[in-house]
């Protein structure tokens, strides 16, 4: 009886996994589909699967720019944003400077600009610099945006971890910065790994800033879908199903291999233990 | 840093600029420098710049210079029927998202709390966890060819058990309905794993001796879950509030505020204003009073939270 | 450049089925080659400034538009030309964004005064927004200079809707890339079946249209009665489509032509006047007949804009679609080689008993970046006189593109080149095109609002919806200093 309890508990979810797995899985599943096949009526579950879409999309050298794009934005700006908060999430953990409710506050103020208000200044400042279409200009543009999470997130993590490490630190004769990088950073991994999971998820899937402050050169997947999306006028459905495809497994590997520190990530610090 | 400096500078100068930096009057802003650095530069002076420019009639396309009108923008906007309209579409989104995202990721949450045992169980998550890590942009355009009524797997299945097929996005009525389920989609695994993340920060001992007082089901929620858990609850809703409040790829390529306006979110009609029209003076002063929405959102939270840090100051951690 | 390799599939697929007479290399070869030989017409072959430089010329044109990429593809025909021709190297490199963020994507490099894109493929609404802030290049000192530009259009529709700003001066800003009129394709196979034409004079009593000749003079009461004739969703298909989508101008194009055609009118275009124009019973009238069409089309029908639409022929669940001429390659498929015909889409019975057609032209002129130094202005100049030569647009019409000249036009076989050409040179004399306001893109997300609202029931009286539009379009004219009047006192607090 307790057995069969276990597993309608565990075929319950599984079918809840399934269930908000399932449009992605057809999406999947249509990129292994002729164009026709992928609109015919009734859809067709069972089919004889073609690799000729995948052929045509990995030929396009945009997609394989934008790959290339989507990887070298994504990595170098979380990392240097997680650089950036770290040093800022220590001050505010340790020395608590005055304002820091308030400079907390107003970090979390560039996350709430809607992104179509942010963006007409921004883009005509980088017009202005020079900064358009230039990987300087926009990983560091993604940087900023990945920052106030990035310190909320270490911040917390950090206010775990007690003070008598730095005390100890200082008493042997070690610098602040060796106490920060030896010591504490080891300490607040999981929260360095989920802030920059996170970013990274938000960095790989940006669209809009892409699109007006990047260009040919430093164009991502997400504008290369929106520019692709229309083939001769109609939708281009193969190229959309097999670009989300390819496109999707980088973050499932991410969220696949490094769930434990997503979940940690997300307790703020307040556990740093198994989840 | 100092090791940098050590190599070039004399003895004396090298540890006396160490100590300088090691000092606690000055490290504290010396670490805060770089994120000062690019606060200001990526978004007081876009910030700013839209402040000011609310301020102005200005199109882009007019070929004529910005012209000074005062809050002439803002008085356009507060008469605007159709803005007022949009704005609480938009809030009945956000509550109607949020609402329902947390509920369900909750429940999904607390479903999936005793599940260590299940088998595949890190496959299983990352299954529910996939919708968020969608490109919204593939995400919206995948959801119309789902949703449509002559090509869609939805209608199939419908048609299938004898029902007649909706059209989900192209009908007044139900397209507001259908934009929110894929929101809900999406977002409703970014709150089980908050949630999961909160059950996480629940200390066993204080459950255990939940269980040995008999406290009932509901109780033990109440009292011991969302009394731990309720910061990163509060945090999840809170992100979630902010980032739903902007929403607009998705429904953009999904209905492009249609059919009517019937999905026209407050942050669709900013792009379209600002990026179809390209009336920037307007659009400016739409950001600004949308900002200053955000903010007070924010403000609230951040409200709760401090009183949430006020009550568990004697809290060990 | 986008879509590139998918395109380039396509097309190599289509030739090699025969879809334009020759192959492509040959074809494009052949192209290049008579260009040469017909140089001297362009003259000042030898002395030209810039030769022995090295040109790179940015294209900025519409995302998945087969015309548009067509552009570029021709191309490397004139890298050739112009060696040969001017003694200078040039190549070319191609941004694309789709329909409805074309623009956005123009203006906001425009504004900075950038000439990132060298040439920009517009859409012919956009000419005042862009002629406007002067970040386009007037073109009317060039065509005086240079003979090549000054092509004999075939109607004088090609300059008042690709080439003119403000609307009926003789200023020109734009050459016209591609030409582009509505048809209506049909299901030949379908129409033609056994017994359809004896079951259809039972019914109504009158014949079956079923040549070009009969539809060029099928009226839309008829023509109602045609696609209820073919209106079978018990065997899997409606009888028509159209587009109704919210995106862009997809429901405004069809919807204004009904209005234009049954006599109404969307504007005043000397004074700016809206309300009264388009706020009458008339054009009330035509958006309701408009909707009632739904009738007869999918469910789905209600969302179709170009790409919907095609996907919904193209996979047989359609008898008819009124569809733009650009995308015939991609609506005639090789599954339905033989089995479609393009025909004018019905006229309009007036009460002076000949009917009119007064539809919506599509199509997008090309422009020249205002911001361009002098030498990027040549080479734009020189690609545009050579892509007007008869040899280079007969190789565009080869493949697929809609040319507006009159010697291309003209030619005897120029009908039989494109299943559709008949049509849309026939249609070319019987549409026009609406506002060129800088204010374009103001007035069309409100007029997308209120058609669409109406077409899906969130919106049930017609009148009042265009009360509404008419109100707000009025409201933007008079702001933006272009409509004399204001927005009358029946306008105050209207809601849609």
């Amino acid at each position: 009886m307790r057995a069969l309890r276990t597993h309608l508990y565990h075929a319950l979810l599984w079918a809840v996994a399934l269930l908000f797995f399932a449009p992605v899985a057809w999406i999947v599943l249509s990129s292994f589909k002729t164009a026709d096949q992928i609109l015919a009526v009734p859809p067709t579950l069972f089919f004889r699967p073609t690799l000729a879409n995948y052929v045509r999309v990995l030929s396009n050298p945009n997609i394989v720019s934008g790959f290339g794009n989507s990887l070298i934005l994504s990595c170098s700006s979380v990392l240097i944003a997680v650089a950036v908060s770290f040093l800022a999430a220590f001050s505010f953990s340790r020395f608590k400077p005055r304002g820091t409710a308030f400079l907390m506050f107003l970090l979390l103020s560039i996350r709430m600009l809607p992104g179509s208000a942010a963006i007409l200044p921004v883009y005509l400042m980088y017009v202005g610099l020079g900064w358009k279409d230039t990987y300087f200009g926009v990983i560091l543009f993604y940087a900023m945006f990945s920052v106030p999470f990035s310190v909320w997130i270490l911040k917390g993590f950090i206010d775990g971890v007690s003070p008598r490490f730095d005390e100890t630190g200082l008493v042997n004769g070690a610098g602040w910065f060796r106490i920060m990088t030896r010591l504490i950073f080891p300490q607040v991994m999981p929260g360095v790994i989920a802030a920059l999971i996170f970013n990274f998820i938000f960095v790989w899937n940006e669209f809009l800033f892409n699109y007006i402050i990047g260009g040919p050169r430093t164009a991502n997947i997400p504008t290369a879908l929106a520019t692709g999306l229309y083939s001769g006028g109609g939708v281009d459905w193969t190229f959309v199903s097999v670009t989300t495809t390819l496109y999707i497994v980088p973050p499932i590997l991410v969220v696949f291999l490094f769930q434990r520190y997503l979940l940690v990530g997300m307790t703020f610090g307040t556990v740093r233990g198994e989840v | 840093m100092e090791t940098a400096t050590a190599t070039r500078a004399p003895p004396s100068w090298a540890t006396r600029l160490a100590a300088l930096l090691q000092r606690r009057s000055v490290l504290p802003t010396l670490l805060l420098i770089p994120v000062l650095v690019f606060f200001i530069i990526w978004n007081t002076m876009p910030t700013l710049w839209l402040l000011g420019l609310s301020f102005y009639r200005f199109s882009l396309t007019s070929g004529r210079p910005p012209r000074f009108t005062g809050f002439g923008n803002f008085q356009s906007i507060l008469q605007d029927s159709e803005v007022w309209l949009a704005l609480s579409r938009t809030f009945l989104f956000v509550f109607s998202a949020v609402g329902i995202e947390t509920v369900l990721g909750l429940l999904l949450g607390l479903l999936f709390w005793g599940s260590q045992r299940l088998p595949g169980r890190r496959v299983a998550l990352t299954m529910l966890f996939t919708p968020m890590v969608l490109t919204p942009v593939a995400a919206g355009t995948f959801w119309r060819l789902i949703y449509d009524p002559t090509f869609g797997v939805l209608n199939a299945a419908l048609r299938g058990i004898g029902l007649p097929s909706v059209n989900f996005l192209g009908n007044a009525r139900t397209a507001f309905g259908a934009v929110l389920a894929v929101d809900v989609w999406m977002w409703t695994p970014f709150m089980v794993l908050m949630t999961l993340a909160a059950l996480a920060s629940v200390p066993k001992a204080e459950l255990e001796a939940a269980e040995i007082d008999r406290l009932s089901w509901l109780q033990r929620l109440r009292l011991v879950i969302l009394h731990h858990g309720k910061f990163i609850l509060l945090l999840g809703i809170l992100l979630r509030t902010i980032d739903a409040f902007k929403t607009m790829d998705l429904i953009y390529d999904m209905t492009f505020g249609g059919p009517g306006s019937t999905t026209e979110l407050v942050a669709i009609m900013l792009y379209r204003r600002a990026f179809e029209v390209f009336a920037m003076g307007w659009s400016s002063a739409l950001a600004v009073i949308l900002l200053l929405i955000s903010i007070a959102f924010t403000a609230t939270f951040i409200f709760v939270l401090h009183a949430r840090e006020r009550r568990s100051q004697d809290v060990p951690t | 450049m986008q879509r590139n390799t998918t395109a380039d599939v396509r097309d190599a697929g289509r030739t090699a089925r025969g879809y334009a007479a020759l192959t492509r290399r040959s074809l494009l070869g052949g192209a290049g080659a008579a260009s040469v030989l017909g140089a001297s017409r362009l003259a000042r072959a030898a002395d030209h400034p810039l030769k022995g430089q090295s040109i790179h010329m940015a294209i900025l044109g519409i995302a998945g538009w087969t015309p548009s990429k067509l552009g570029v593809d021709l191309a490397p025909d004139f890298k050739r030309f112009a060696k040969a021709t001017y003694g200078y190297d040039v190549d070319f490199s191609y941004t694309e964004a789709p329909f409805s963020q074309l623009f956005q994507k123009a203006a906001t490099s425009l504004a900075t005064r950038s000439a990132e894109y060298n040439i920009i493929i517009s859409d012919s609404q956009w000419l005042g927004a862009l002629a406007q802030p002067k970040w386009i290049l007037p073109l009317d000192k060039y065509i005086a200079q240079r003979p090549g530009l000054n092509v004999e259009w075939f109607s004088p529709v090609v300059r008042s809707a690709y080439q003119a700003y403000p609307d009926g001066s003789p200023q020109r800003w734009g050459l016209p890339q591609e030409g582009d009129c509505m048809g209506l394709y049909i299901r030949k196979d379908l129409l033609e079946a056994p017994g359809e034409a004896e079951s259809f004079q039972k019914r109504f009593g009158s014949k079956l249209p079923v040549t070009w000749e009969d539809f060029e003079a099928l009226t839309f009461p008829d023509f109602l009665k045609l696609i209820a004739f073919f209106n079978r969703p018990d065997k899997g298909f409606n009888g028509f489509g159209a587009q109704y989508s919210r995106e862009y101008d997809f429901i405004s194009d069809p919807v204004m032509t009904l209005m234009r055609s049954m006599g109404g009118d969307v504007w005043d275009a000397r004074t700016g006047q809206v309300e009264g124009i388009l706020n009458t019973d008339g054009n009330a009238q035509a958006l309701r007949q408009y909707k009632d069409l739904l009738r007869f089309e999918p469910g789905s029908a209600i969302s179709y804009g170009v790409a919907e639409l095609i996907d919904a022929f193209t996979q047989g669940k359609i008898f008819s679609a009124l569809q733009w001429c650009a995308v015939g390659p991609a609506m005639i498929t090789d599954a339905l080689r033989d089995k479609v015909i393009v025909v004018p889409p019905p006229c309009f019975p007036t009460s002076s008993g000949k009917p009119v057609r007064n539809y919506i032209i599509g199509g997008q002129p090309w422009v020249i970046n205002a911001f361009n130094d002098a030498a990027h202005r040549e080479v734009a100049l020189d690609f545009m006189e050579w892509w007007y030569t008869p040899e280079t647009s007969l190789a565009f019409a080869r493949h697929g593109g809609n040319p507006c000249d009159k010697a291309t036009l003209t030619r005897a076989d120029f009908d039989s080149i494109q299943p559709w050409f008949r049509t849309y040179k026939f249609m070319l004399n019987n549409s026009s095109d609406f506002w060129h306001d800088p204010a374009y893109a103001d007035l069309l997300s409100v007029q997308q609002e209120g058609f669409t609202a109406y077409a899906t029931g969130q919106a049930s009286d017609p009148k009042h919806t265009l009360d509404y539009i008419a109100c707000r379009q009025q409201k933007v004219l008079f702001d933006s200093g272009t409509a004399a009047k204001a927005p009358s006192a029946a306008c105050s607090g209207i809601r849609l």
